[in-house]
This record gives structure tokens, sequence and C-alpha cells, in this order.
């Protein structure tokens, strides 16, 4: 018998033998707190977001279609753009730097594994989802998540994030943020088609492309061009004022006394 | 240089509600105090059975009531069944899901075996409802061997093992709050929960009257102990972390530098646990100084144990973690708030009371056959002092409130 034959056949004897022991191998390798086997979504797919911070005014529509398409209770957010004002001490000037924050999809993500009912999973595409039917709401991943890329719904009472809008992204739309941008700053596409807007400008820009808190090591899938390093981790800033109104004209946040 | 300002700084709100400090408070009362009662209970070492006693009352109230207060945390609690419906065995949450009731299950086993000889000698006294429920929760007219306390004993002193492995690191494992994400955190709910399982029973062994001064003597010392652990282990956590950019230690002298209210908690944290400490090394030297100030201790061991479950718990959750200034937190009236503390610590009076009310636990003995009154001539005998003497109702429904 020929050495390939040989190792063809010892190769097919491990599959038959080890099939039996597959979900208990799985089980057994999967150590706590360690990343579970992806089910669901296309596997031939990976989602990701490239955002080109030089085209985002910080006018909101990505906030608010997000808000409309996902029905995402006030004071809570899928997906919000924070406002910087930069001032030059020795000079005054002034600039605003805008930064669209979502969730990341992380190729590592920490909310996964914490989930104790396996209702939040990362689908085989690499987008984060909860089943809000199996969820439990006991808030885990909520606190798992460094980025606040997380909320508890408060008409579900389970958790809630952005889902890149998996249900259009399967209709063959793009998601409500992307779709509403004036600046056409975000851009959404599979990254295993090596033809896809987004892995184009991921080819081209590969040494200029950031992502928030690199040092979680999330390894987060959501790139953004035209980032300053020191805003990928919480800025050291000032708080503004935030001040929404809900439906009874009830103030949802709340002012800084600085 | 460049100032920067957050010009629209949306509000996250905390995750956890003050349920989960009620649950982290309890649990490790709970099991902290199964290990008060194990010496006299399980290892059968007679000069600790007084501290046995008042401890395995304080292990079952709370392990009965830790689990309310974490059902109560989940926004969906009617859902609980999916934790077992769906086991995950890479979330500590769900390892801890089926931890917690073969805990649970060998505590509650361990204090009935422990308590029953005592039910069924009540159980003989003509004494009403109480004999007749006495006789109910005996059940039967058998004794369980000595090897067999012995066993569950050991069973759930393991499981409390796991309780208290899977508690810390449930916390310890989220990157996404660096001031958690230190392993020396599960060691310090653990010394810091033998400080308040102490300062429990101390105030126990006080109001419920039975004073025993053996208990205080080596309550006290234990206590010591642990607060020079617990010390021990925030200076390693400190030095460990202080010269590092970030994690654990920067993420907490950065908020203590931003924000006024975390220098108070700060500040009022560690007075409180060095007063406590020094309480506890002068007053353990002497036997008045411990029966006068024992209660008092145990207080402010309680204290300590809980405050430092809020400030890890609340406290690090108002820590903005990508927006400018911190989370406000204000604890709500609520059930999610206030309402919720205080119906939780009621739940457990209300516990600690129906146990006292219902069975003779001062009576319990590490061994089963020493105060057995299942023979008819001891039946008869029992029957007769209570007929002839009035006043002979059992010391635990006249304790509680009388000596508070």
């Amino acid at each position: 018998m020929d050495h390939i034959r040989r190792s063809l056949l010892g190769q097919l004897a491990r599959l038959s033998a080890g099939a039996a022991l597959v979900p208990l191998s799985s089980v057994a390798s999967a150590g706590i707190n360690d990343q579970p086997a992806r089910r669901e979504g296309d596997p031939s797919k990976r989602y990701g977001m490239l955002i080109d911070l030089r085209q985002c005014i910080g006018c909101q529509a990505c906030t608010v279609s997000c808000h409309i398409e996902n029905d995402v209770p006030m004071g809570n957010f899928r997906t919000v753009v924070s406002q910087f004002e930069v001032q030059q001490q020795d000079t005054d000037n002034m600039a605003t730097f805008m930064l669209p924050r979502l969730c990341n999809h992380c190729e590592n993500p920490p909310c996964v594994p914490v989930c104790p009912v396996q209702a939040t999973f990362q689908r085989q595409d690499g987008i984060v989802v909860v089943d809000s039917d199996r969820c439990v709401g006991c808030a885990y991943c909520v606190n798992a998540c460094p980025y606040d890329a997380r909320f508890i719904n408060e008409k579900t009472q389970t958790a809630d994030k952005c889902t890149f809008c998996a249900h259009r992204l399967e209709a063959g739309l793009l998601p409500a943020c992307v779709e509403s941008c004036v600046g056409g700053a975000r851009v959404i596409g599979d990254m295993r088609d090596p033809d896809s807007e987004i892995s184009r400008l991921i080819d081209k820009h590969r040494d200029e492309l950031m992502v928030l808190q690199p040092e979680m090591n999330t390894l987060p899938q959501v790139f953004y061009l035209g980032m300053d390093e020191r805003f990928t981790t919480k800025p050291e800033a000032e708080p503004g004022i935030w001040d929404i109104l809900g439906t009874n004209d009830k103030e949802l946040g709340y002012e800084f006394d600085h | 240089m460049s100032l920067i300002t957050e010009v629209v700084v949306p509000r996250y709100g905390i995750a956890w509600y003050p349920w989960a400090v009620q649950y982290f408070f309890l649990i490790a009362l709970s099991y902290c105090s199964l290990w008060l009662a194990a010496p006299g209970l399980i290892f059968g070492k007679k000069t600790w059975m007084p501290t046995a006693r008042v401890a395995l009352l304080a292990c079952v109230t709370t392990t009965l009531v830790a689990p309310v207060a974490l059902l109560a945390d989940l926004h969906q609690p009617l859902r609980f069944w999916h934790f077992y419906g769906y086991p995950t065995p890479w979330s500590w949450m769900s390892i801890g899901s089926f931890l917690l009731p073969m805990y649970l299950g060998a505590v509650v086993l361990l204090a009935w075996l422990t308590w029953r000889p005592a039910l069924k000698a009540r159980s003989y006294e003509a004494d009403g409802w109480f004999s007749r429920i006495a006789g109910w929760l005996a059940w039967g007219n058998w004794q369980a061997p000595r090897a067999l306390i012995v066993l569950i004993g050991l069973a759930a002193l393991v499981a409390s093992l796991g309780i208290m492995i899977y508690t810390g690191f449930e916390v310890a494992v989220l990157k996404g709050r660096p001031l958690w994400h230190t392993n020396w955190l599960p060691p310090m709910f653990v010394t810091t929960g033998l400080i308040g399982a102490c300062g429990m029973a101390l105030v126990l062994n006080r109001v419920t009257g039975l004073r025993h001064p053996e208990t205080n003597r080596q309550l006290m010392a234990i206590m010591a102990i642990a607060c020079v652990v617990t010390g021990f282990i925030a200076l390693t956590w400190f030095l460990d972390g202080v010269n590092s950019v970030s994690g654990s230690v920067a993420a907490a002298l950065a908020s203590i530098d931003e924000s006024p209210a975390w220098r108070s908690t700060a500040i009022e944290g560690s007075l409180a646990g060095v007063l406590l400490a020094v309480l506890a090394f002068v007053m353990r030297r002497s036997a008045a100084r411990r029966k006068a100030m024992g209660w008092v201790i145990g207080l402010l061991a309680l204290h300590v144990a809980w405050m430092f479950r809020w400030v890890v718990l609340m406290n690090v959750q108002t820590i903005a973690r990508n927006t400018a200034g911190f989370n406000d937190y204000y604890i709500d009236f609520g059930s999610y708030g206030l309402l919720g503390i205080i119906g939780i610590f009621g739940l457990w009076l209300t516990a600690i009371l129906l146990i006292d009310l219902f069975v003779p636990w001062r009576e319990a003995t590490e061994n089963p056959r020493s105060n057995s009154v299942i023979t008819p001539e001891m039946r008869t005998r029992s029957l007769s002092t209570s007929a002839s003497s009035p006043v002979s109702t059992p010391a635990s429904h006249e304790g509680a409130t009388s000596h508070g």
C-alpha cells in the first residue's frame, strides 16, 4: 500500500471513529470562556465595515435611521456618532472630530462565550446576533462588551445590539445606517470577496486603518479610515451636554455639571 | 496640547442592578458560614459546636435567599429554565447555574439532618402546632448515621469551593471592565466574604441570646486573620498593577483621580476596613470586650463585606468605557433599587425568624444520637417534664426578639 493511500485510510478511520466522539470532544476542547463554534449564516462570507471618518459630518442620520429601522428604545443606541470638539491650546484653533460607533462584530467577541444560554452567538458570516427568544436578560454580555455596543432593550427585556441589519443584508439591501449616510462614509461588504468595495478599500488603505481598543485583543471588524489614534481608546475629554426628550417631553438624558 | 470636549454624551446605564450585590453578598456569607460551621458540624470538633450552630443558621438562610436575588437580577426571570435547557459549559454563569442547586441541596440536606434529632425531640413535647410541625419536618422515625452527615457535609464543602471559584471568575473574566479583569478579585471576594460571615455569626450570637464566649473568641480570631489576608491581597493587587499603563489598578486610580464620588468611596472603604482590622485585633484580646463589642464589630464587618461588593459591582459599572465623564447612578426607589435591597434583607430576616420559630436549631449537635429522643421511655419522660413545668418551652421561640 503506498503512502498516500495509507494516510488517506488513516484519515478516514480517524474521521469515522472520531465522529462518535465529536460532541464530547467539542465540549472538552471548549475551555471556559473560549469562543464556541459559529452557527447559521453564510460560511462563504465575512461581513465587515469600513468607516471613512473624513466623510462623516456627524449628522446622526445613521443614528436616527437605525432607531427607526430596528425600533430601538429612546436613550439606547445600536449606533451613535460621538462628536468631539478639539481645541488646540497654543493656537486656540478649533476642530471637530466625528466617530460613529456600532458593534464591531469582532473576530474574537468577548460577549459571545459569556452568554450562559447561547442566546448570543456569532454567525459563520461573522455577524454577532442575539436570539431574543432565548435570551434570559442576565446582561452578562452587556458588561462583557468593551465598546458599550450592547444594552438591555426595555421593550423586550433582552440584550440588544447592532446586527449589521442582517435582515436587510439577506434581502439584498444595505444596512439602514449605510443607506442613510449622507457622506457615504460607511462601507459594508463581504471581506472574503476580493472584488467587493470593502476588500478593495482595505487593500488600498491597509496601513492607515485603525480599530477601536486594539489592546483588548477582540479583533474588531469595523475599520476606521482617517482615525486619530487618541480616539481609539476612551478619549481624555470633558463631557458636554446630552438632553433628548421622550414622547412625553420628559428628559431622557442628563446634564453634566462641570 | 489640546482640549477635547465630547459634545454629545450618550448615557449608558448599569446592566447589573443592586440585586447582583445582594446575591454576591449573600452567597459569599453562605459558603464562608459553611466553612465556619465545618469544624464543629462536619469534623466533630466539640469546642467549635456553639459556633457551628449559629454559622449553620446563617449558612442556611443566606443559601435560601441568595438565589432569589440572582433570579431577580435577570430581566426575564421566568426564562431561568433556559439555563438548564441550553447548558453552556464554556460560560462561567452557566457553570454556576448548575453548581448553585447542588450546593443549595447539600446545605439544606446537611442542616435538615443536623436539626432532625432536635426536631424529633420537640415533636414529643406537648407544644401544639410547634410540636406537630417539628414532627412533620423531622419526617419519620429514623436516625441518620453520623457518617451520612459527614458525607453530605463534605459534599457541601466541595460544592462551596465550586461556588467560591465560579462567583469570583464570573466577574474576573470580563475584560470589558478593566477594573474587574484581575485575578486578585476572586480571592478578595473570598476573604471579604469570610469577614462578613464572621460578622454575621457574631451578630447572631448576640441577638439570638446565645452569647457564647468561645464563639466570640473563635470568630474574632478568624476575622482578624481574614482582615490581614484581605489587606495583603489588596496591597499585592496594587503593587502588581501600579506600574502598568492599563489594567485593573490603572482603571481604579483613573477613577479615583477623576471622580469625587470615587474619592470619597475609596476613603470611606479604606477607613472602614482599617477600623475593622484594628477593632478586631484590640477587642480580640479581652473576653469582656469581646462580649460587649462582638456584635458591633460584627455589624461593621457586614458593612465592609457589603460595601466591597457594592463598590466592585455597582460603582465600577458607572465608569464610562468609551465616553467622557461618569455614568452617574442614583439608587432607584423601585424594585431595581432600594426596594430590591430592602426586600432581600427582609426575606433573609423572614427566613431566620421562620427557622427560629419552627426549628430548635440551638439544640443541634454534631452527633445525631446524642440528643435523639425517640425511644418510648424517653418519650414519656419528655412528656412528663413538659407537663410538670409550664416554662419548659424550648429557648428557641422566646429567643430572637427578646434578646435583640
